[in-house]
């Protein structure tokens, strides 16, 4: 199985929301779509699903347009969404024969995934009657219970305690192992670069930033330095032509030019005699990526 | 297909809303008020009509001799010593009074006893001629309960008074004050009798409002149905699995069948509770008429001859006249009518929810919906407001707002099924009325289905008509 997303671009009148966005997922595994608040992530997904057209471009399945209520596909929504007043069983049972499972099938499927998901004892409950956690729990079953190839999850730790985050987890790296594909919205930046092989990040519309993690992480090289001390150690990065870009009580944090740069800071430091409690030079993370790419747009 | 699945849509939206207890509660409280209903109409009339001949009376009679004393104030110089007398005779505690009206009236509003004051008066123009006698009774604090039998009696005795004072033979007057009954009938037009011409009066008056209730009652259910599954974002996780038509067929077919069973179960019940008090009310009595057709062809004064009640006779005429119209054709054009009718606004109420984001915002969207409604609703209630006439004679085919209404696909849901019933429309210009909604009715479904699939997923300020269609066009 491939999914192909090519050159979609989608406006509401003069607002574009999306533009010339594409990517690929040829094998099992979380594809991150990034992005700020109304950067166009959730429109993308509406098209990959076909719940809108795009204005231009195309989504294909094996290289073949598709509709997305004829295909095994999963999606637990940003906006959360269960019948209030329905008990929670019958609401699944109707999603599960949606999707075209048998009803023996489907009673299969959500017992299994109410045990691995703890929420057993709210079967007959009403929607309403559920804490949010509960709900999302809910909800992520109606997603993964018709065991689909593609799975889509559009923020799916946001307001989950912990606990539940980590169950939340804990499923998702199980469904790796299943060999699923799935794409994956999120703000959590910790959690993307947890399961996240590819990324695109998206800003108004934009890709700002795409392609493999770990590549491009790579491409930026090992540039940012953090070092904690127990004197004071600016006038030393100023000499070494480097500026503080974060100050906490971890240390100081620098944007450095060349591994060079930042190993001179660290003579200068060990010359000097001011005790080094830390010194770490790395590739910046995601979220640094995430801030630079989309924040710098934004500033624009 | 973009209609898969609405199947599993209609079954779950049936199931689901007949299990709420809103509509259990509903259906339970409709059906025992209907079976009420059913009930009093059968029961009461003969109940009232038994005291009215029966008991009535003798009681009223007894009310009458219950009056201790009956003053007579004349001051029209009709009534006789003599006439007194025959009072007295008969049973009634009469004298005549000595003194003034007013005096009279004071004294027996002083009593503590079962008193009353009769004036007779007469009312004259400019030129001093009698234009009318006035009959005025006064009764004492304790003597209320037979005042209007005592009233009813006195008027009658002054009648008699008057007739004897003119030297007519009381036989020949009481034979030229038998009731003449009126008619006006457009030759070529059906005679019916004035129980049929109130059948035709109130029968498009119960149809249309009986349609009106359930495009409203459930207009609103599905409106509201639609709403929930967007505003609580259902409608989401709905869409992975069926299109947007698919949704909104299932659910309004779904609630169309919930609002039929409700109102067929409603019928059900009523008819069971006509059936069941049959023995102790009207249809008991007209029932056997009903199935003698050679009866009922007969005519009234054959049935006259025969001894049948000539009341229960118009009633089965005339209900007879309307089971004729039951034909198997018209009973398919008014299931037809009620079913598109129903479809058509449902479509509408629908698409009334699914363009708004916010449940406070469904009161309001819903008004534009509502106007619709009544516009038809009125078209088809026109001739009961402004032309009752033509109605109850049978004439209402001619009236032109009314043959509108039975065109214009807006008020033919409310005013077809009642034209049919009656005859107002042949078969194949009912099958054209038909034939006009179905054909709007889909072209209704054809913009919706497309308005409805740009709309759903729509968030933020509820959407007026133009936002819709130009989200449309722009799908």
């Amino acid at each position: 199985m491939a999914i192909s997303v090519n050159n979609i671009v989608k406006k509401y009148g003069e607002y574009t929301a999306v533009n010339g966005l594409s990517f690929e997922l040829k094998e099992p595994g979380v594809f991150a779509l990034l992005g700020t608040n109304g950067a166009g992530k959730t429109t993308s997904i509406r098209i990959i699903l076909g719940m809108l057209a795009a204005d231009k471009g195309e989504v294909l399945w094996d290289g073949k347009p598709f509709l997305a209520c004829d295909k095994p596909i999963g999606y637990l929504a940003e906006e959360r969404g269960l019948y209030p007043k329905f008990k929670v069983m019958d609401q699944l049972m109707y999603f599960m024969t949606l999707k075209g499972m048998t009803p023996d099938a489907a009673k299969k499927a959500i017992d299994y995934w109410f045990d691995r998901l703890e929420v057993n004892e709210h079967r007959n409950k009403r929607a309403e009657q559920l804490s949010k956690g509960n709900q999302q729990k809910i909800q992520l079953i109606a997603a993964l219970a018709p065991n689909p190839e593609l799975i889509i999850l559009d923020e799916p730790l946001s307001g989950l305690d912990p606990v539940n985050a980590e169950l939340f987890k804990s499923v998702i790296r199980e469904e790796i192992k299943n060999n699923k594909y799935i794409i994956m919205s999120s703000h959590q930046m910790t959690t993307i670069e947890e399961f996240c092989r590819d990324i695109v990040i998206l800003n108004h519309g934009e890709a700002v930033l795409q392609g493999n993690l770990n590549a491009i992480k790579k491409s930026y090289g090992r540039v940012k330095l953090t070092v904690k001390a127990e004197g004071d150690i600016t006038g030393m990065a100023q000499q070494c032509g480097l500026t503080i870009t974060e100050e906490t009580p971890n240390g100081c944090s620098f944007n450095v030019q060349s591994e060079e740069q930042a190993h001179k800071l660290l003579n200068m430091i060990i010359t000097s005699d001011i005790p080094l409690i830390k010194y770490e030079l790395r590739e910046p993370n995601l979220n640094e990526l995430f801030i630079e790419k989309a924040g710098a747009k934004n500033e624009n | 297909m973009r209609t898969k699945g609405w199947k599993k849509v209609f079954a779950f939206t049936f199931k689901q809303y007949v299990k709420t207890k809103s509509f259990i509660i509903s259906t339970i409280i409709m059906a025992i008020l209907v079976a009420a209903m059913f009930a009093l109409v059968n029961i009461l009339p003969v109940a009232l009509s038994s005291k009215d001949s029966g008991d009535g009376d003798s009681s009223s009679v007894r009310d009458i001799f219950d009056f201790e004393k009956v003053y007579i104030v004349d001051e029209t110089g009709i009534v006789t010593d003599e006439n007194i007398t025959e009072l007295v005779n008969n049973g009634i505690k009469a004298e005549r009074s000595d003194k003034s009206a007013d005096d009279t009236v004071a004294m027996v509003a002083k009593t503590e006893g079962v008193q009353a004051a009769v004036v007779f008066s007469a009312d004259k123009n400019a030129n001093g001629n009698i234009v009318s006698y006035t009959e005025r009774t006064f009764y004492s604090p304790n003597g209320n309960k037979m005042a209007s039998a005592l009233s009813a009696a006195m008027t009658e005795f002054f009648r008699t008074c008057n007739v004897k004072r003119l030297g007519i033979d009381l036989e020949a007057y009481a034979q030229s004050q038998i009731t003449i009954n009126t008619r006006t009938v457009e030759a070529g037009q059906e005679e019916l009798n004035v129980f049929a011409g109130m059948l035709h009066y109130i029968i498009p008056m119960v149809l249309s409002l009986m349609l009106f209730m359930l495009i409203f009652v459930y207009g609103n259910t599905i409106a509201q149905s639609i709403a929930i599954e967007k505003t609580s974002r259902v409608m989401e996780l709905l869409l992975t699995s069926v299109r947007p038509l698919a949704v909104v067929i299932g659910k309004v077919l779904a609630m169309g069948l919930v609002s039929l069973a409700q109102f067929v179960l409603i019928i059900v019940v009523g008819a069971g509770s006509m059936a069941i008090t049959a023995p102790f009310g009207i249809m008991g009595q007209i029932a056997p008429l009903l199935s003698n057709s050679e009866l009922l062809a007969g005519g009234m004064a054959n049935a006259a001859a025969a001894g049948v009640d000539i009341d229960q006779f118009s009633i089965a005429q005339a209900i007879g006249g309307i089971l004729e119209k039951f034909t198997p054709v018209n009973i398919i054009l008014i299931v037809l009518t009620f079913i598109i009718g129903f479809l058509f606004f449902a479509l509408l109420a629908a698409l009334v929810g699914a363009s708004v984001s916010r449940m406070e915002d469904l009161q309001a969207a819903m008004q534009p919906y509502s106007l619709v409604g009544v516009v038809g609703f009125f078209l088809a209630y026109y001739p009961i407001i402004f032309n009752a006439e033509s109605l109850a004679d049978g004439s209402a085919g001619t009236n032109s707002v009314q043959i509108f209404s039975y065109y214009f696909p807006i008020s033919s849901p409310f005013s077809l099924p009642s034209a049919v019933i009656l005859g107002q429309l042949d078969t194949m210009q009912s099958v054209i009325a038909v034939a006009i909604l179905a054909v709007f009715t889909v072209l209704v479904a054809m913009l919706v289905s497309k308005v409805y699939e740009a709309i759903i997923l729509h968030n933020g300020s509820r959407l007026k008509i133009g936002d819709m269609l130009k989200m449309a066009k722009n799908k």
